[in-house]
């Protein structure tokens, strides 16, 4: 018999307590800014007023535009940060992995460059691009570079060895090596590359919202907290808290339509 | 496994005097964060065409070195390998390999990797789809042909990567330790149909294993090699119409013959691991 | 063979990597003296966007000794690692033990995961602005940011590191009579520690990100308030001069910490963590 420290439960028992144990969060948020008071509204308001706020900020305008088109100005900006850090950072990482010379001179500079948060860019940006767009794309570029680039080498890097004396053996020369087999064996690893990718340049893009923006996720819950509008800065977190889970959980399945063979029982 | 009755490969009409492959002076001398290691020292190894030779030796004795080197897969430190009497160059699918560990294409359906070889050396589609098919049902996986590597056990992983080697029909099979990887049942099962596919088709082979019953089982020549650094000891002639060829490997043991030459090789290689 | 190609294969040690060494410095060195030139000598930048790496050492000096918005560098530097190591300490001390938790004991997992889960993907920085709102522009504010970016890795890399504990090591301390504690204590903790450290290596460096752009946004003192100043006055010399010093000191703490790992755990195998 097992002991129950270690005993596994049923899907059904953890989808019970899974979901009484989130009811019981929202009853505890719902009792703690009305009836029990222990919060004022200022800062923590209830939870009818946030999901009102929301349905509210659908239709009318905050600052300038309803909710949606913020989070399409969000997203404009992150997807081509991330795409172009995906065009220079996936073949240049590729190419780093297969030509040793190329990897002497580019990872010297890569290495200085990496320990530096994205973020410690924007004040750089600001100068040199001014508020707009394009410093905020060129963060979002940085702050995606550094995994994509990474990843693509690790990827290539952890194909065995084995593989590519087969493909030798088997009279493949040496572009189809790369092409054929050590790019295919290695996508799954690059996807992941690319999702980590993703989660920084959404990290960094908010971040960069609150620092110089004028539409967006990220200004909405600055100026909300400006103007002591918690629960429209409760809804801000809560959209961007969604579409990065939404990133993260879209990535993996593409891992599963582009690499159906890689079918593990997943990690974190 | 059914041997199909397809024509075994025609026999030579000019016989090309000499060895099919011949290694020689072939030594490797590895350099590592311990020193300078001598893995191989000088060795040579003449094969004719259409023979079957099996290496075996202790552990870390450098067969496996000795095949890589063979395969144009590693560069010896000295001498060259020579195929018909030429230099045989870097590895490609005149030399095809095996391997222990199968690497097969984790990215390639079962079809896809036995196929790759002809892809990438550019057969028409016609021949390439014939010759699949004649190895899938040669090689039992007709109904695998469109799995994945990872949905298949150690033997049938095993048969796809023979049949991957043997579809681009090489001029020499090289199978390193190829069933050290696999179950002792799977292994006596291949262990007899290579004998058998054997008599059918008579390729060139060099096989590596640690097994003696199995050297002396499949191979016409048992080439013994000391331990490290290996160098060849001996090698041993075994008879090629053998009445216990092609039957099961359990009861070759039975045969006189079959146990005289099984315990020379043993008592050979025994010496070369007790050796100080 | 290999016609100027690598063969894939795991990552090779430094041995003997004199050629990528030379590559290496003559590529940086390189580097610096376009840099050089192209601010001072043929003046292609304009010396407000970019200025040569002798206006940048001075700064440095400059920094080190006067005061600027506050103190000095050495002033700057202290009041980031003040923040940063409370919340990090916070993160590693709550987040630890909270993931061994989750792995030993299923129900505590069943209810926690899904809170966790929605929370995990709000970005640090989001928490910021709600932050402010509760705390003002304090160091309590700062070092919420903090813990709320090292928490996360924490708690899942212990769990993973107690959740990968062969369970044949368990059954074997059951059978020779251990209890539950004990089995935890002494049998699967150290086997999961390597594991949990790493965690708290990626949550250190996850903190340190965190505090940086925290202190972009709000603050009175800090690297990254330092650098936004810069940004203020124009004095691209002092950014770079921030920027340098967050690299570095980002850098050697790791270093630090993976000194510490060998020595503390030297039976770590070369296994990753989650992110």
């Amino acid at each position: 018999m097992t002991s129950w420290w270690r005993r596994e439960l049923t899907a059904r028992a953890r989808a019970a307590i899974a979901a009484s144990s989130i009811a019981a969060m929202i009853g505890v948020w719902w009792l703690a800014s009305g009836p029990l008071a222990w919060a004022p509204p200022l800062f923590l308001p209830p939870p009818q007023e946030v999901a009102a706020t929301f349905l509210r900020m659908c239709v009318e305008p905050y600052i300038g535009s309803t909710l949606w088109v913020h989070v399409v100005a969000s997203l404009r900006v992150v997807m081509t940060g991330w795409l172009l850090a995906g065009l220079v950072g996936l073949p240049l990482g590729i190419a780093m992995a297969w030509w040793r010379r190329l990897r002497w001179i580019v990872f010297p500079v890569f290495q200085l460059v990496r320990p530096v948060p994205p973020l410690a860019w924007i004040p750089l940006a600001i100068v040199w691009l001014g508020i707009g767009d394009t410093a905020r794309v060129s963060v979002v570029f940085i702050a995606a570079l550094v995994p994509w680039l990474m990843n693509s080498m690790q990827a290539v890097y952890s194909v065995d060895a084995l593989l590519v004396a087969a493909a030798r053996s088997l009279g493949a020369g040496e572009r189809q090596i790369l092409t054929r087999v050590v790019c295919r064996t290695a996508l799954p690893t690059l996807v992941a590359g690319a999702r980590i990718a993703l989660g920084n340049a959404w990290t960094t893009l908010i971040a960069a919202e609150l620092l110089a923006a004028s539409a967006g996720l990220g200004y909405i819950a600055l100026n909300a907290a400006r103007t002591l509008e918690t629960a429209v800065l409760l809804v801000a977190m809560a959209i961007i808290g969604l579409l990065g889970a939404l990133f993260s959980v879209g990535m993996r399945r593409m891992t599963r339509v582009l690499a159906p063979w890689s079918v593990r029982a997943t990690d974190d | 496994m059914r041997t199909r009755s397809a024509a075994p490969r025609p026999a030579a009409a000019t016989a090309v005097s000499g060895p099919k492959m011949e290694i020689r002076g072939v030594s490797k001398r590895f350099v590592s964060r311990r020193g300078e290691v001598d893995a191989l020292a000088t060795c040579d190894v003449a094969i004719a065409k259409g023979e079957f030779v099996t290496v075996v030796g202790p552990s870390g004795c450098g067969k496996s070195t000795l095949m890589m080197i063979a395969a144009g897969l590693e560069e010896p430190t000295t001498g060259d390998v020579l195929v018909d009497g030429t230099p045989a160059g870097p590895a490609g699918p005149r030399r095809s390999v095996v391997f222990q560990k199968f690497a097969l294409f984790p990215s390639e359906t079962v079809a896809q990797n036995i196929e790759f070889g002809l892809r990438v050396t550019g057969v028409a589609r016609a021949e390439r789809e014939s010759r699949l098919r004649e190895q899938l049902a040669i090689m039992g996986l007709e109904q695998f042909t469109h799995a994945y590597p990872h949905e298949l056990s150690g033997g049938m992983q095993q048969r796809v990567a023979i049949a991957r080697a043997l579809v681009v029909r090489p001029e020499i099979l090289l199978m390193d330790e190829p069933f050290g990887a696999l179950d002792a049942q799977t292994r006596s099962v291949l262990q007899e149909e290579v004998s058998r596919l054997r008599r059918v088709m008579s390729y060139t082979v060099m096989f590596i294993t640690h097994s003696v019953e199995e050297a002396v089982y499949l191979g016409d020549r048992v080439i013994v090699m000391s331990r490290r650094p290996g160098r060849i000891k001996k090698e041993i002639a075994v008879p090629r119409d053998a009445a216990w060829r092609g039957g099961e490997i359990e009861a070759a043991n039975d045969y006189a013959d079959f146990n005289a030459v099984r315990r020379e090789v043993w008592e050979l290689v025994r010496e070369e691991i007790v050796r100080q | 063979m290999t016609s100027g190609g690598a063969t894939p294969g795991p990552m090779p040690r430094a041995r003997r990597v004199q050629p990528a060494i030379l590559y290496g410095v003559a590529t940086l060195g390189i580097l610096l003296i376009a840099w050089a030139l192209a601010t001072s000598a043929f003046a292609l930048v304009a010396p407000r966007l970019l200025p040569s790496p002798a206006v940048v050492i001075e700064r440095a000096a400059t920094l080190i000794t006067t005061p600027f918005s506050g103190a000095t560098l050495a002033g700057h530097v202290v009041a980031s690692l003040q923040r940063w190591l409370i919340g990090v300490t916070f993160a590693v001390v709550l987040g630890i033990p909270l993931g061994v938790l989750l792995a030993w004991l299923p129900p505590l997992r069943a209810a926690v995961t899904p809170a966790f889960e929605l929370l995990r993907f709000i970005p640090p920085f989001a928490w910021v602005p709600i932050a402010v709102l509760w705390f003002g522009a304090s160091t309590t504010t700062q070092a919420l940011v903090v813990f709320i970016a090292a928490f996360p890795a924490c708690v899942i890399n212990a769990q993973l590191g107690v959740g990968q504990v062969d369970p044949i090591l368990q059954r074997a301390a059951q059978v020779l009579g251990a209890g539950p504690l004990v089995t935890l204590a002494r049998v699967v903790m150290p086997v999961a520690a390597p594991s949990a450290f790493t965690g708290v290596r990626i949550a250190v460096s996850n903190g340190w990100m965190a505090l940086v752009g925290a202190e972009l946004i709000v603050g009175k003192q800090g690297l990254g308030f330092l650098i936004s100043q810069g940004q203020n006055n124009d004095s691209v010399s002092t950014i770079f001069v921030g920027i340098v010093a967050i690299g570095l000191l980002g850098a050697l703490i790791d270093l630090a910490l993976q000194k510490a790992q060998a020595r503390i755990l030297p039976w770590t195998p070369a296994a990753a963590g989650a992110r």
